[in-house]
């Protein structure tokens, strides 16, 4: 892990963000730490769109060039839908920091909370649960 | 029908009417909304409540509103009620069975002590960070905590059944209003959504299901049994708003009738979302089991190999 990211988790931890909603499809969200976020630089490898939940994966480099993949968990296409998240706004390459929630086992995977591309714009997956 | 009913026709609010937009009369457009007034009355969720406690059984509740609408309507072609539209149920108040659960109240229902127990280990269990979903092998919802999902709904009124629909796991709830009964006892055996009979009263869809499986209501809600039934009263409120006032009787769980009032909010006034087909098993990344402990855990993950080589997360 990088010593960015670990600053990152120090730093949301102390600051207590946590997410508001629970993920909902299909399983529990027990295998994730919701007091806890982690925040990474990187850029997108696939946003794998599918039910019951959708994953973007996200590769993340360190300062010696070594590259991890992490994948953010959110909700299915249709969330994603009314979140205003579409396919053609993280393509592949795309440059983004993203905001989650990780495993508690150190996995390289979370809770999707926040993306922000290069260009300014954030995508927050449960924003689409909103029915107003 | 004379030109006040007409016009009277067109301003109830519970009715969305394309005859009543472009002035046509209502009895004379094929396949738009004109049921006539109901019987059974609008209630306050105080004497809702009250009225099933009045009753020992679905069924006889059920009875009584047939009753009240001295037998209910059959609807025909040119009188289905319009729910056009893409629905879903709020999150903001989260995902308790009943949308006014109070906050920090685990649930509104009167659980006898054996069901209470549970819901309270239960709660203490998420506490510890354990907890497993029963609908985490994909199986479906499953009816009554089909009504609490949090996803794309559809309600589609046909002359002979109804169909509530919900786009998780391509759910689909039949309610069959041609005046059918339900099979007879020793024909049924558990089904995720049961068997469900109803007729119309106006604008007012009751509904009897039985021949359901035990679940939970949702995550950190109670359980049910195999001997859950329940009445609801389906409508359209307003013209973004269809809502159910739901009775649900299980005596093994529920020291009393639970009755709750949801409500599914129109998402597309511009009609651009798209129910697409649910494939709960697509995707490798979102496969889980549950762990000797009794929580959650995914099975190993298409990007993090190093994860699957060192076995983590594997049964």
């Amino acid at each position: 892990m990088s010593r960015r990211l670990l600053q990152a988790m120090t730093v949301l931890g102390m600051l207590g963000v946590v997410g508001s909603t629970r993920a909902l499809a299909h399983h529990s969200a027990a295998m994730f730490d919701e007091k806890k976020t982690i925040t990474v630089e990187g850029e997108v490898k696939e946003f794998q769109l599918t039910n019951p939940h959708s994953w973007l994966l996200v590769d993340v480099k360190d300062k010696t060039g070594k590259v991890t993949t992490w994948g953010f968990e959110a909700e299915g296409p249709s969330t994603l839908s009314r979140a205003g998240i579409k396919p053609s706004d993280l393509r592949p390459g795309t440059k983004l920091t993203i905001t989650g929630n990780p495993m508690k086992d150190g996995s390289h995977a979370a809770i999707w909370v926040n993306a922000v591309r290069a260009d300014g714009k954030a995508f927050s997956p449960r924003a689409g649960f909103a029915v107003r | 029908m004379t030109r006040h009913l007409t016009l009277a026709a067109c301003v109830l609010p519970v009715l969305l009417s394309s005859a009543c937009q472009t002035g046509t009369r209502v009895a004379e457009a094929p396949g738009v909304s004109t049921p006539p007034a109901g019987s059974i009355a609008q209630r306050t969720k105080e004497q809702n409540a009250a009225l099933g406690r009045e009753h020992k059984t679905a069924w006889d509740l059920y009875q009584a509103l047939k009753a009240e609408a001295k037998g209910g309507q059959t609807l025909t072609a040119s009188v289905v009620p319009d729910w056009t539209g893409v629905y879903s149920r709020p999150a903001d108040k989260g995902f308790t069975f009943d949308p006014d659960t109070p906050a920090g109240v685990a649930t509104t229902a009167k659980l006898t002590p054996e069901f209470q127990a549970r819901l309270d280990k239960r709660i203490a269990d998420v506490k510890r960070g354990i907890e497993w979903d029963p609908i985490s092998t994909c199986a479906p919802p499953g009816h009554p905590r089909w009504l609490t999902e949090p996803f794309l709904r559809e309600f589609v009124p046909t002359p002979n059944q109804t169909w509530l629909i919900n786009e998780m796991v391509n759910d689909i709830r039949r309610v069959y209003t041609d005046g059918r009964d339900h099979v007879p006892a020793e024909d049924r055996y558990p089904l995720y959504n049961g068997d469900s009979i109803g007729f119309w009263d106006g604008g007012k869809l009751v509904v009897h299901t039985n021949q359901l499986q035990g679940g939970i209501y949702q995550r950190q809600n109670p359980d049910y049994t195999d001997q859950v039934e329940t009445v609801e009263i389906w409508q359209r409120a307003d013209a973004a708003t269809v809502t159910a006032d739901v009775w649900v009787y299980d005596p093994p769980s529920l020291a009393e009738p639970w009755y709750v009032k949801q409500a599914y909010v129109r998402l597309d006034p511009k009609q651009d979302l798209r129910i697409r087909y649910w494939n709960c098993a697509e995707n490798q990344n979102n496969a889980v089991h549950q762990t000797q402990d009794g929580t959650t855990q995914f099975n190993g993950f298409s990007f993090d190999p190093a994860r699957e080589r060192n076995g983590a997360g594997k049964k």
